[in-house]
C-alpha cells in the first residue's frame, strides 16, 4: 500500500517542490509546506521529518533516515536529490524537473504495460471459473448417476466425494482470487 | 406465482437476507457512481481551463478575471462552479474563494491545482507557466486514467457478466439436466456448496473488476447484489430445470 501511495504522490510532490524552489522557497520551508497534508504519505513522511528537524536533529540524518524507509525508486531519488543538495548545494530545480518528465514517461508506460497485462486475466480468470466448476458438478453428481454401475466403478461414497467437491470449489475461488490479485499489485497508480 | 416463487426460497434463509442486503447496497451504490461522473467531467475539463487561463494570463490578465473570462467560456459543470465561486468571492477573500472552489468540487485534481495556484501567488512565481506545465501534466494524466476506463471496462464487465450470470446458469443447466429433482437425486448439500460457491466467485468477479478500473471501493457496493443475482440464477434454475 506505502509504494503504490508514493507513486501516486511523488510527481505531484516535485511539480510542487517545483513551484516553491523555483520561486525563491528554500528546501526546508518547500519540506515544510508538504509536510501540512495533500500528498498522503509523503506528507506525513516530511511531517514528521520536520518534527525531528524542530527537536534539534540534522537534516542530513533526517533525509538519509527517510531515504531506507521509501520504497519506490521515484521516491528515493527525490530524497537523494534533496540530499545531494544539502550536502553539495546542487541545483535541485533543475534535477527535480528532470525526474518529474522520466518519471511521467514511466507512468505513461507502466499504464500501458498495466492494461496488456491485464488483457490475458478474464481468459485466465474465466478458464479456472469454468473449467474448475464444471469438473467439481459432474464429480458431486456421479456417486448418484453412476449408483447403478457400481460393479463398473466401483462404490463412490458421496460423503467422500462431497469432500473432495467442496476443497475443489475453495481452490477455485482461492485460484480466481489469486489470478485477480495482479490487478492490485500491478496498480501503476494513477 | 407468487407464493411458488418465494417457496422456492423456503430454505435458504441466508439467500433472501442476501438478496435484501443486495438491493439496499444497491441503492447505496447509485451515488458513487453520479459522484463520480460529475469529478471526472471536472477533471477533463481542467486542463482546457488551465490552458485558457494562461494564455489570458499571457495576455496580461490577472488571475481574478482570468478567471472570469473562463468562467463565461466555460458551459460545463467546471464553469458553473468557477462562476458560483467568484460570486463568493466578492464577499470573502479571492484564496478563500481558491479554497472553497477546490472543496466543492470533491476532486483531489481540482484540490492539488488550486493549492498550488494558491502557492505560487504567495510566493510570487510565474503563474502563466505554472498554469501552462499543469495543463500539459493533467492533459496527460487525464488521457491516461480515460484510457484506462475505455481499455479496462469492457474486460470488467465481461469477468462480471461470466462469473456471476453464464457461470451459474451453465452449472444449474448441467445438474438440472443430469440430476433432476424430480427423478429422485438428493443433492441439498451438493446445491448448497454450489450457491455457496457461487457468491464467492462473484465476490471475487466484482473486487477484481473494480481494482481493474481503480475503484474497487465504490464497486463494493454491488457486491452483495451480484452476489444475490449469481446465488439465486444457479439456486433457481436448478429448481426450474431440474424439475
Amino acid at each position: 500500500m506505502r509504494s503504490l501511495d508514493e507513486s501516486k504522490e511523488i510527481l505531484y510532490v516535485i511539480r510542487t517542490l517545483d513551484v516553491l524552489m523555483g520561486s525563491g522557497v528554500g528546501l526546508e520551508a518547500a519540506i515544510h509546506s508538504i509536510a501540512q497534508g495533500g500528498y498522503g504519505v509523503i506528507s506525513k513522511d516530511f511531517g514528521e521529518l520536520m518534527k525531528n528537524i524542530n527537536k534539534g536533529n540534522q537534516m542530513e540524518r533526517e533525509l538519509r533516515g527517510l531515504l531506507k524507509k521509501a520504497d519506490t525508486d521515484g521516491y528515493k531519488r527525490v530524497i537523494n536529490t534533496m540530499l545531494n543538495n544539502v550536502t553539495q548545494n546542487t541545483d535541485i530545480i533543475e534535477t527535480l524537473r528532470k525526474q518529474g518528465e522520466r518519471m511521467e514517461e514511466t507512468r505513461t508506460d507502466n499504464v500501458k504495460e498495466y492494461i496488456e497485462e491485464l488483457g490475458g486475466v478474464p481468459e485466465t480468470l474465466l478458464s479456472i471459473g469454468m473449467i474448475g466448476p464444471i469438473i467439481l458438478a459432474i464429480l458431486g453428481i456421479a456417486p448418484q448417476l453412476m449408483a447403478d454401475s457400481a460393479e463398473l466403478f466401483g462404490e463412490m461414497n458421496q460423503s467422500t466425494i462431497m469432500s473432495i467437491v467442496n476443497a475443489g470449489l475453495f481452490l477455485t475461488v482461492a485460484g480466481m482470487a489469486l489470478i485477480g490479485l495482479k490487478a492490485h499489485t500491478k496498480d501503476p497508480g494513477l | 406465482m407468487l407464493y411458488s416463487i418465494l417457496e422456492m426460497f423456503r430454505n435458504e434463509p441466508f439467500l433472501l437476507f442476501l438478496i435484501t442486503i443486495g438491493i439496499a447496497c444497491a441503492v447505496g451504490g447509485i451515488p458513487p457512481i453520479i459522484e463520480r461522473q460529475r469529478r471526472r467531467s471536472i477533471e477533463n475539463d481542467l486542463p482546457a481551463m488551465l490552458e485558457a487561463l494562461s494564455d489570458s494570463l499571457g495576455a496580461g490578465l490577472g488571475l481574478q478575471q482570468a478567471m472570469m473570462a473562463e468562467a463565461d467560456r466555460n458551459t460545463g459543470t467546471l464553469g458553473k462552479m468557477l462562476r458560483e465561486t467568484l460570486a463568493e468571492s466578492h464577499a470573502s477573500s479571492f484564496d478563500s474563494a481558491l479554497a472553497s472552489f477546490a472543496a466543492k468540487s470533491r476532486s483531489s485534481q481540482v484540490q492539488r491545482v488550486m493549492h498550488l495556484i494558491s502557492t505560487a501567488i504567495e510566493q510570487d512565481a510565474p503563474l502563466k507557466d505554472i498554469l501552462s506545465n499543469m495543463s500539459r501534466d493533467y492533459e496527460r494524466l487525464n488521457d491516461l486514467m480515460n484510457r484506462r476506463e475505455s481499455d479496462l471496462m469492457g474486460r470488467a464487465i465481461l469477468i462480471v457478466m461470466f462469473v456471476s450470470i453464464g457461470l451459474p446458469f451453465l452449472i444449474a443447466f448441467i445438474v438440472g439436466l443430469f440430476a433432476p429433482r424430480n427423478q429422485g437425486f438428493q443433492l441439498e448439500d451438493f446445491n448448497s456448496s454450489f450457491t455457496m460457491f457461487f457468491g464467492a466467485a462473484s465476490l471475487v468477479a466484482i473486487g477484481v473488476s473494480g481494482r481493474m478500473l481503480g475503484r474497487m471501493r465504490s464497486y463494493a457496493w454491488w457486491a452483495p447484489l451480484w452476489m444475490a443475482v449469481s446465488m439465486t440464477i444457479y439456486h433457481v434454475g436448478v429448481l426450474v430445470i431440474g424439475g
